[in-house]
C-alpha cells in the first residue's frame, strides 16, 4: 500500500470517529437536557394559548372598535314610585298622558324578590334605554335593558331588588338614550392627535440632532480622509468605536437612561433617538464618503477649478443625494421608534398608549394603535417615494 | 511646445513609476503613448497637469515650468489643458450639460459657479460643444443614463469647453467597442488637424496607435524604450515593447 492510499484509508476512519455512535448519543442527551431546561425556564405553557384566547379575542374586538368618533346624546326619562315593603305611604300610579312618556306598574308595593311588571307608553319609538332602580338611600342599580317598539311602548318584567326596607318611596327610572347630530372626534381622538403631533415632532428633532452632528463627524470617520497621518487615524478609530458602541445600545435603553437624566417625557425621547441617530447616520454617511469616486474630482481639478468649485461640482453631487436618502430613511425609523419610545418614558403617543393599556381602556388604546399604523405606513410610503426621487 | 526633462515619479509605497523620462512634443503633434499595463502611461500624463506631483524633473510647456507653479498660476495653466479619461470621470448624478459646463470652471467667477450659475455665452458654448460631438439631444439627461461612447463624448465636450491647446487622453477608448473607439479617436484627430490642438494620448492597441499617431512613444517599466514614427515599429520593436510572448491584435 502506497502512502497516498494509506492516507485515503485513514481520513474516512477519522471521520467516523467524529460521528461515532457514542458521541452522537451523548450529543443528543445533552441537547435534550438543554432544551428541557430551556422549556422550563422560559415557562412555556401551550395550554395558555387556548385558555387565554377568549381574553385575547375580547381585547382585539375592543381594539377594533376604537373610540374614534362620538355623537351628542339626547335623553328621555320617566319615573314611577314604589314602596318596599308595603306601608303607610301609599305610592300612586304615574298619571297617564296623551303626549308625555309615562310608566305603569303591575302593583305599587311589595317585598324584595317578587316579580314586578313595568310597562311604558308614549316613549320615543324604536329607541333603546335602561331601567334603573333608585332607592331612597344607597346606590342606584341598572336592572334591565329597554327596547321601545315602533309605537313607543314596552313591557318588561323585573324582580324587586334586594333593597333595605324603608318608609320612603323607591323610584323606578326609565331612560332612553339616542344619538343626535353628526359624529365628531371624541376626546380620545383629540388626545391621540395632539400626542401624534408630539411624536412626529419628536422624531423630527431627533433626526435633526442626528444630522447636524453626524455630518461633520462622518468626515472624521471616513478612512480615506483620515488615513494620512497617525493622529488622524486615532481620531478615526475613536469616532468609529464610539459610533459602534452607541449604535449597539438600543434606543429603548437610551430612553431609560435619559428618562432618569432629564425626566420622563418627550425630551428624553428626543435625546434617546437623537443619540442613536448620530451613530447610525454617522456610520452610513462616512461609508458614503469612503465610497466617493475620485475620478470626477480629478477631472474637475484638471479643468483648472479651485477647491471650492471642486467640492461643489465633484464632491457634493456624489454625497448629497445619498445623505438625503439616508436622512429620510432615518426619519422613517425615528417616527417608527418614537411611537413606542414612550413605553419606556420617552414621551409621545407611546406614553399615553401604555397608560390606556394598563387601565384596560382598549377602545381608547385602539385609537392610538390605529393612529400609529397610519402614520408609520404613510411615512414608509413617503420616504421610499422621496428616496427614489433623490438618488 | 512641451518639453519633459528627466522626469521621475516614485510613489509613496516606493514604486518607481517613471524613471528619468525626457521627451519633446511639438505643437500640433498627435503623440500616442503605448506600453504594457503598469508601464507608467497614466502617471506620465497626470504629471503634465500636476494631478500627480512629479518626484524629480521639469515639465516645460510654452516656456513655463509647470512643476514650479502653484495655486492660481497652476489653475490658469490647467485650464488650457483638456483631459480625457478611460473611465470618463463624469459626475454621474449631474446632468450632461452641467458636466460639460464644468469644463469652464477655470474661467468663470468661482462664487457664481459655486451656486451653479454660468454666463449665458458659456451655456451656448456648451450646447455648441455637445452639437459638435453629436449628442445635443442628451443635454438634460443624467450623465449615468448615457452609454459608454456617449459618456466619452461628454468627456470630450467638457475638454472642448476649456479651449485647450493641449489634450491629455488617458486610454480614452479602452472601455469602448472598436467602432465607437474609432469615432471617439476621430474627434481627437479632427481637433488635432483642424484646430491644431496638441494631443497626448495613451492607447492599448498598437493598431489604433498606428492609425492616429503622428508619432509614437513607448514606455516600459517607467522608461522610454521607443520614440519615432508609427512605421518604425516592426516585429522586433514590438517584442521589445510588449515582451517576447505578445502577439499583435488588430483593431479596425
Ligand atoms: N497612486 C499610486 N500609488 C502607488 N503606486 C501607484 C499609484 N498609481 C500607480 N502606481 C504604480 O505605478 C506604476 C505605473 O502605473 P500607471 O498607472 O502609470 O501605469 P499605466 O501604464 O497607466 O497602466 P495601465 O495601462 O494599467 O493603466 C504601476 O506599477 C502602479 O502599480
Ligand atoms: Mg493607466
Amino acid at each position: 500500500m502506497s502512502a497516498e492510499e494509506d492516507r485515503r484509508q485513514e481520513i474516512p476512519g477519522r471521520r467516523r470517529g467524529l460521528f461515532s455512535s457514542r458521541r452522537l448519543i451523548l450529543g443528543i442527551v445533552v441537547a435534550v437536557v438543554v432544551y428541557a431546561f430551556a422549556w422550563q425556564i422560559t415557562e412555556i405553557d401551550l395550554k395558555k394559548l387556548v385558555t387565554g384566547a377568549p381574553d385575547m379575542v375580547h381585547i382585539v374586538k375592543q381594539l377594533l372598535q376604537p373610540d374614534l368618533l362620538t355623537r351628542d346624546k339626547e335623553y328621555q326619562r320617566a319615573y314611577a314610585d314604589f314602596q318596599v315593603p308595603c306601608g303607610t305611604a301609599s305610592p300612586q300610579q304615574p298619571a297617564a298622558s296623551e303626549s308625555e312618556p309615562y310608566l305603569v306598574l303591575s302593583y305599587l308595593c311589595g317585598e324584595p324578590g317578587q316579580p314586578l311588571g313595568v310597562e311604558g307608553f308614549n316613549f320615543r319609538p324604536d329607541t333603546k334605554g335602561i331601567l334603573r332602580w333608585i332607592p331612597p338611600v344607597g346606590t342606584r342599580r341598572s336592572l334591565k335593558r329597554i327596547d321601545a317598539d315602533s309605537e313607543g311602548h314596552f313591557a318588561v318584567g323585573i324582580a324587586i331588588p334586594d333593597v333595605p326596607a324603608s318608609e320612603e318611596l323607591q323610584e323606578i327610572e326609565v331612560e332612553l338614550k339616542w344619538d343626535v347630530g353628526l359624529p365628531y372626534p371624541s376626546d380620545t381622538t383629540k388626545i391621540v392627535l395632539s400626542k401624534m403631533v408630539q411624536t412626529i415632532m419628536l422624531a423630527m428633532m431627533a433626526t435633526t440632532v442626528g444630522v447636524f452632528l453626524a455630518v461633520p463627524l462622518s468626515f472624521l470617520a471616513a478612512r480615506n480622509l483620515m488615513s494620512k497621518y497617525r493622529s488622524t487615524m486615532i481620531v478615526y478609530f475613536l469616532i468609529r468605536g464610539v459610533f459602534n458602541i452607541v449604535r449597539s445600545i438600543e434606543p429603548y435603553i437610551w430612553a431609560i437612561i435619559f428618562a432618569v437624566w432629564v425626566g420622563i417625557g418627550p425630551f428624553a425621547g428626543v435625546l434617546a433617538l437623537g443619540m442613536h441617530s448620530i451613530a447610525a447616520l454617522g456610520k452610513l454617511y462616512s461609508e458614503q464618503v469612503e465610497s466617493i469616486d475620485p475620478g470626477p474630482i480629478e477631472a474637475i481639478q484638471a479643468t483648472g477649478a479651485n477647491a471650492l468649485q471642486t467640492i461643489v461640482y465633484a464632491v457634493v453631487p456624489q454625497i448629497v443625494p445619498p445623505y438625503i436618502a439616508f436622512t429620510i430613511y432615518r426619519w422613517d425609523i425615528n417616527v417608527r421608534m418614537s411611537t413606542v419610545i414612550g413605553f419606556v418614558g420617552g414621551g409621545g403617543i407611546g406614553f399615553i398608549l401604555i397608560q390606556w393599556v394598563n387601565l384596560l381602556q382598549y377602545k381608547k388604546a385602539g385609537v392610538a394603535v390605529w393612529a400609529i399604523v397610519i402614520v408609520v405606513w404613510t411615512m414608509d410610503v413617503v420616504s421610499s417615494w422621496v428616496r427614489e426621487k433623490v438618488v | 511646445m512641451l518639453e519633459i526633462q528627466n522626469l521621475t515619479k516614485i510613489y509613496d509605497g516606493g514604486t518607481v513609476a517613471l524613471r528619468n523620462v525626457s521627451m519633446k512634443v511639438k505643437d500640433g503633434e498627435f503623440l500616442v503613448i503605448i506600453g504594457l499595463s503598469g508601464s507608467g502611461k497614466s502617471t506620465l500624463l497626470r504629471c503634465i497637469n500636476r494631478l500627480i506631483e512629479p518626484t524629480e524633473g521639469r515639465i516645460i510647456w510654452d516656456g513655463v515650468d509647470v512643476t514650479q507653479l502653484s495655486g492660481e498660476e497652476l489653475r490658469k495653466t490647467r485650464r488650457h489643458i483638456g483631459m480625457i479619461f478611460q473611465q470618463f470621470n463624469l459626475v454621474r448624478r449631474s446632468s450632461v450639460l452641467t458636466n460639460v459646463l464644468s469644463g469652464r470652471l477655470g474661467y468663470v467667477s468661482p462664487w457664481r459657479s459655486a451656486v451653479g450659475r454660468f454666463p449665458k455665452k458659456d451655456v451656448e458654448k456648451a450646447m455648441g460643444a455637445l452639437r459638435q460631438v453629436g449628442i445635443l439631444d442628451q443635454a438634460y439627461k443624467r450623465a449615468d443614463e448615457l452609454s459608454g461612447g456617449q459618456q466619452q463624448r461628454v468627456g470630450i465636450a467638457r475638454a472642448l469647453m476649456q479651449d485647450p491647446t493641449l489634450i491629455l487622453a488617458d486610454e480614452p477608448v479602452a472601455s469602448l467597442d472598436p467602432a465607437t473607439s474609432h469615432s471617439i479617436l476621430r474627434y481627437l484627430e479632427e481637433l488635432n488637424r483642424e484646430k491644431g490642438v496638441t494631443v497626448l494620448c495613451s492607447l492599448h492597441f498598437l493598431s489604433l496607435a498606428r492609425a492616429y499617431a503622428t508619432r509614437i512613444l513607448a514606455l516600459k517599466d517607467g522608461e522610454v524604450v521607443f520614440e519615432g514614427s508609427p512605421a518604425e515599429i516592426d516585429d522586433a520593436r514590438f517584442k521589445e515593447i510588449y515582451g517576447e510572448d505578445a502577439i499583435q491584435v488588430e483593431i479596425r
